[in-house]
């Protein structure tokens, strides 16, 4: 018993050790990688590095890979309060990163073949890329499981759940209601993604108090690891007992992947609304509420949002001149006139900007973060607007598809470039006027200070991964 | 980057500026430019050169470029290897949407498109970028870490030079806008510490006071809570005693507890006035002022309590209209707002009161002049006078208050006026801390500065606002009129001109022209001047609302106040009184507290 107890006190001390619980939580998510390369037929790869075609051999090497791999990331993510939502999204730009520097980089170098970085390369390493991205949420999930004992996260309560499982309900009908107007279509499956979505997002991610515009960037992330989890893999492996990630089945899973980034963001928004709805009508202490009332300085806050949205409106305006794209844009009040088009554009570059203030209204606490929020916010409205509601007010259909995705690149840079300087304008406003974490005591100091914290702890990978995800995906399953 | 140095230095590292975040960018985005453009030089996926310039050059000032904005935007968090890695990322992306989309067809000749098929030819500089913004991250990481851990001989943030002790005396106007511009200037980086210190802990809305003691607003409407409007200065709520100008420091009025004295580099005196009483018998005694809150609300419940009175006593006529007639000392803005603002309150509400007939309540108005608002036209003024003396009003022109006592007014002709309320506004003087300072005082007691605000032979004091005699250099000298706008703008200035002064630099002058005058004149009706345009009747009314409306402090007090406004279309007027006190026992405000 003692001898156990003592082997037990060794281990978990190891474990505490960030390089030995990456590399165990990276063998974990090695072996989930290992078994989609195995299914996929690709470990042959991996061997070739040391001059064998075995399998074995390659699904050995693949695994002191990814232990290797976990002990960086182990080292890398330790110090970001990383609960298991954070983790994942560190987990998952971990892994696409070295997708570019691994099958992409250094695996053509090791076997002598030359490095292209070429579109056709990286559209027939797909599989990979899908790969790379379960083995770094397996890790990261593993990794904070074994570091729990530090209490970075915590089983989230059966209620949660319930809200979860509510907000992914709803959401999943706005969207079956909204499809049907908007193509006459019928979208059933979207009911049950949607549940299971709303059912997994607390589960998986865990319960944060968190700001609608933070939530709705999670969301995001949250959405695409939906399709690549239930629109890319399942389908497939449901449907032919196979595990099938190539460009082809991306390409057929393509208009799905819209309405899925739309449900997560939705489903992380109202699941965090109605936990704001049930604090405000049920909890009695005002301790647990906002100490601020959003009045007192929310209007200011707006026009600093339709100030920034104007300055974000303008830079997408060139793009938009360049590429013709304001008649389209006017064909939202039915004209066709490029001036009247830019006057629409830069009204709901306004509004968006307003909107922009009150979901990331005390966010940003510098540059990076100003420009990480904006192009975040600004990825969603180019799924919202330009692939959904832009085409759908001017007399079409959503445009849904990889097809669509392709031909919306330029509005896709111009939204980008809009978020940057919506959120640069942002931040600096509310940095010049009233910059809130230059505060008056140390209490509040203190208060801002793990506010802080806990945002980067999880919002760099954010940015980071939906820009990554924005650029990188249309041009992949398109080409 | 402010938050960076709050939250950091503290733990004992030194972080850097955005010059060495720079630089320390730009050699990381060099360093690992170094071996992707290699890679891609070897692996042949540069295509040409542009300008005779190698490509591979190019690639490499553009990856510096990128490194330097990398060090710029995300900067150095302890402990944020992974934020730097992944910020990193973040930027080598949008860079790449911006040289490689955007600029390299511009320098090629062409046009950006931004489309896939041109994102698609440009993936090799995409990958390029990713891999050389994460790795530029964490090198950025490493060495700036590095730097704040090494020991270094220049001084650090902690043994900056101290930052200089500002102290404000006073939120009204003036004190509050000089707290407010200090805070802009501290987070531009001047090195202030400012302490505001005030017997009061609101900004009082004096052009709606009137209507405060006509029941039409609620007192807490018009006025802003100083924590609320200057989040981030701090704040003593406190009088003062006295203020040693040679050690330096302020004795706060602590009553019997132990001294405290708060030392200043730079004292900022915004104190305002006080009624000024003229030494006339009776006058401190038994007039009421409309300076506070607590004279707005204590005249409002004399009055209505009187009309309470009057209602059932029948039986001496006399004290029935003396306990109905109300008498304002002073033709300026606030005597003849007051008087519109009381006759108003009394005929709304006189419809609750069945025992007052409406030609019983009195209204006199006591002015030296010859005409009253000597501060407008003598066209408006006459209209004004016109519009009161319609309702029933009584002026009584080119005649002094000589005398008061608990039951009338003596007049400078020998007239008697029995009145159970007497108002003054007749006379303002600066704040009785003034007359403790040494330095120069204008005849009516406030402290003579230059035009710079500083007062003459008191180094390092200051004084903005009503209590400070500043000479208009576009009007011969004279001195500013004490009015809000005056105050507001002299309060910012006076930081600014600190703030210079602090940096070597030399002060300016304060020089402003009246934007103009408004004065209300009750039901719908007031009179206004503004740059030469004289305006009347309901458009002056609606424009003295319009523009006091805006200019109330806070988003908040001007939705409650609009509110009021409302509502007061549809109800009548509140007659409740709050204090149970009976009405002759309602004292003047200068006998309960002093003045």
């Amino acid at each position: 018993m003692t001898s156990d107890a003592t082997t037990h006190t060794r281990t978990a001390s190891l474990l505490r050790h960030p390089a030995i619980a990456g590399a165990v939580a990276g063998v974990a998510g090695g072996l989930v990688f290992g078994a989609a390369m195995a299914a996929l037929g690709t470990l042959a790869t991996v061997a070739s590095i040391v001059r064998t075609g075995s399998t074995v051999v390659g699904f050995v090497l693949h695994l002191a890979i990814a232990a290797a791999l976990g002990a960086g990331f182990g080292l890398l993510v330790a110090q970001q309060r990383a609960r298991a939502g954070d983790a994942v999204f560190w987990g998952l730009i971990y892994g696409g990163f070295w997708w570019f520097l691994g099958p992409l980089t250094v695996l053509p170098l090791l076997i002598g073949q030359p490095v292209a970085w070429d579109l056709p390369g990286a559209q027939a390493l797909l599989p990979s890329l899908v790969g790379h991205l379960f083995y770094g949420a397996a890790t990261a999930l593993v990794f904070v499981g074994l570091r729990r004992d530090a209490g970075t996260t915590t089983a989230p309560p059966f209620p949660a759940a319930v809200r979860g499982l509510v907000a992914g309900v709803a959401v999943a009908s706005v969207l079956y209601l909204g499809l049907d107007v908007m193509t006459g279509t019928t979208a059933g499956w979207i009911i049950g993604v949607g549940a299971l979505a709303g059912l997994g997002y607390p589960l998986l991610l865990g319960v944060h108090r968190e700001g609608a515009g933070p939530a709705l960037v999670r969301g995001t992330a949250y959405g695409f690891l939906c399709w690549i989890v239930a629109g890319l893999t399942l389908p497939p492996l449901l449907r032919d007992g196979r595990l099938d990630w190539s460009r082809e089945a991306a390409l057929a899973a393509a208009d799905r992947l819209p309405p899925y980034l739309l449900l997560g963001a939705g489903v992380a928004v109202v699941f965090g609304g109605l936990g704001g709805l049930g604090r405000w009508l049920f909890v009695d202490d005002v301790r647990m509420l906002r100490v601020e009332s959003p009045g007192s300085r929310g209007l200011r806050a707006t026009g600093y949002g339709a100030l920034a949205g104007l300055a974000g409106g303008l830079l997408f305006t060139l793009v938009m001149a360049l590429v013709d794209a304001l008649p389209t844009v006017a064909g939202i009040v039915g004209m066709a006139s490029p001036t009247v088009g830019l006057i629409v554009h830069l009204v709901i570059a306004q509004l968006i900007g307003v909107t922009y203030a009150v979901l990331f209204r005390r966010r940003s606490f510098d540059l990076a973060s100003g420009i990480g929020w904006g192009v975040s916010y600004g990825f969603a409205w180019w799924v919202l607007g330009a692939l959904t509601l832009l085409p759908v007010l001017t007399g079409g259909t959503p445009l849904w598809s990889a097809a669509g995705m392709a031909a919306s690149f330029p509005s896709l840079v111009g939204h980008l470039a809009y978020g940057a300087a919506l959120g640069v304008v942002y931040y600096r406003l509310e940095d010049r006027t009233n910059p809130w974490w230059f505060t008056r005591n140390q209490i509040e100091s203190e208060r801002v200070a793990v506010q802080r914290e806990t945002t980067l702890g999880s919002a760099p990978a954010l940015w980071g991964f939906i820009v990554l995800v924005a650029l990188i995906i249309p041009l992949v399953i398109s080409g | 980057m402010s938050d960076q140095v709050e939250f950091e230095t503290v733990r004992g590292h030194v972080l850097p500026g955005a010059a060495e975040q720079a630089t320390s960018g730009a050699l990381a985005g060099f360093v690992t430019a170094l071996p992707v453009s290699t890679l891609m030089q070897y692996q042949g996926m540069f295509d040409d050169a542009g300008g005779g310039v190698p490509a591979w050059a190019l690639f490499i000032v553009y990856m510096t470029a990128t490194g330097a904005a990398i060090g710029l935007v995300v900067g150095y968090r302890r402990r944020g290897l992974a934020v730097a890695a992944s910020g990193g990322v973040l930027l080598g992306l949008l860079a790449w949407l911006l040289f490689a989309l955007s600029v390299d067809p511009l320098l090629h000749g062409r046009l950006p498109t931004w489309s896939a098929d041109a994102a698609a030819s440009a993936y090799r500089e995409l990958v390029g970028g990713l891999l050389h913004g994460g790795v530029t991250g964490a090198v950025l990481h490493g060495l700036l870490s590095w730097r704040a851990r090494r020991p270094r001989s220049e001084p650090t943030p902690a043994g900056a030079p101290p930052l200089s002790r500002i102290v404000i005396v006073g939120s009204g106007f003036a004190g509050l806008s000089a707290a407010r511009r200090f805070e802009r200037l501290a987070l531009r980086g001047v090195p202030v510490d400012v302490t505001l210190i005030s017997d009061s802990n609101f900004l009082l809305f004096t052009p709606m006071l009137a209507e405060v003691a006509s029941s039409a607003l609620e007192p807490a409407h018009i006025s802003a809570p100083v924590r609320a409007a200057v989040t981030h200065t701090r704040f003593r709520h406190c009088a003062v005693q006295d203020v040693d100008t040679e050690s330096r420091s302020i004795r706060l009025a602590t009553g019997a507890g132990p001294a405290q004295w708060v030392p200043y580099d730079h004292l900022v005196l915004a104190v305002g006035s006080v009624p000024h009483f003229l030494d006339l018998p009776g006058v401190a005694e038994n007039a009421r002022t409309l300076k506070d809150l607590d004279d707005a609300v204590s005249l409002r419940e004399q009055v209505i309590g009187l009309l309470e009175r009057a209602d059932h006593s029948e039986s001496d006529p006399a004290e029935r209209a003396r306990s109905l007639t109300f008498v304002v000392a002073g033709g300026g803005f606030a005597g003849a707002e007051v008087v519109a603002e009381l006759f108003d309150l009394v005929h709304e509400v006189l419809h609750y009161f069945p025992g007052i007939t409406p030609d019983e309540p009195r209204f006199v108005l006591v002015h030296s002049r010859d005409r009253i608002l000597p501060e407008l036209s003598p066209e408006l003024g006459a209209y004004a006078l016109d519009r009161l003396r319609a309702r029933g009003i009584e002026f009584r022109l080119e005649v002094r208050v000589a005398a008061a006592s608990a039951q009338d007014v003596l007049l400078s002709n020998g007239d008697r006026i029995a009145t159970s309320t007497f108002v003054w506004t007749a006379g303002n003087r600066p704040s009785p801390l003034i007359a403790t300072l040494r330095g120069e005082h204008a005849p009516d007691g406030s402290l003579i500065t230059d035009p710079t605000f500083r007062v003459a032979g008191l180094d390092g004091v200051w004084a903005v606002g009503d209590c400070a005699h500043i000479p208009d250099l576009d009007s011969d000298g004279a001195p500013f009129p004490p009015t809000a706008q005056h105050a507001l703008r002299q309060g910012k200035v006076v930081a600014d001109n600190i703030a210079s002064v602090l940096a070597g630099g030399v002060p300016a002058e304060f020089r402003f022209r009246t934007l103009g005058v408004l004065v209300a004149l009750g039901h719908r009706t007031a009179a206004a001047e503004i740059r030469g345009h004289r305006f009347s009747g309901l458009a002056a009314w609606l424009l003295w609302r319009g523009i006091y409306l805006a200019k109330l402090p806070g988003t908040e007090k001007r939705v409650r106040v609009l509110l009021d406004w409302l509502l007061d279309l549809a109800f009548p007027r509140d007659i409740v009184l709050t204090t149970r006190r009976p009405t002759e026992a309602t004292t003047p405000a200068s006998q309960g507290r002093p003045r």
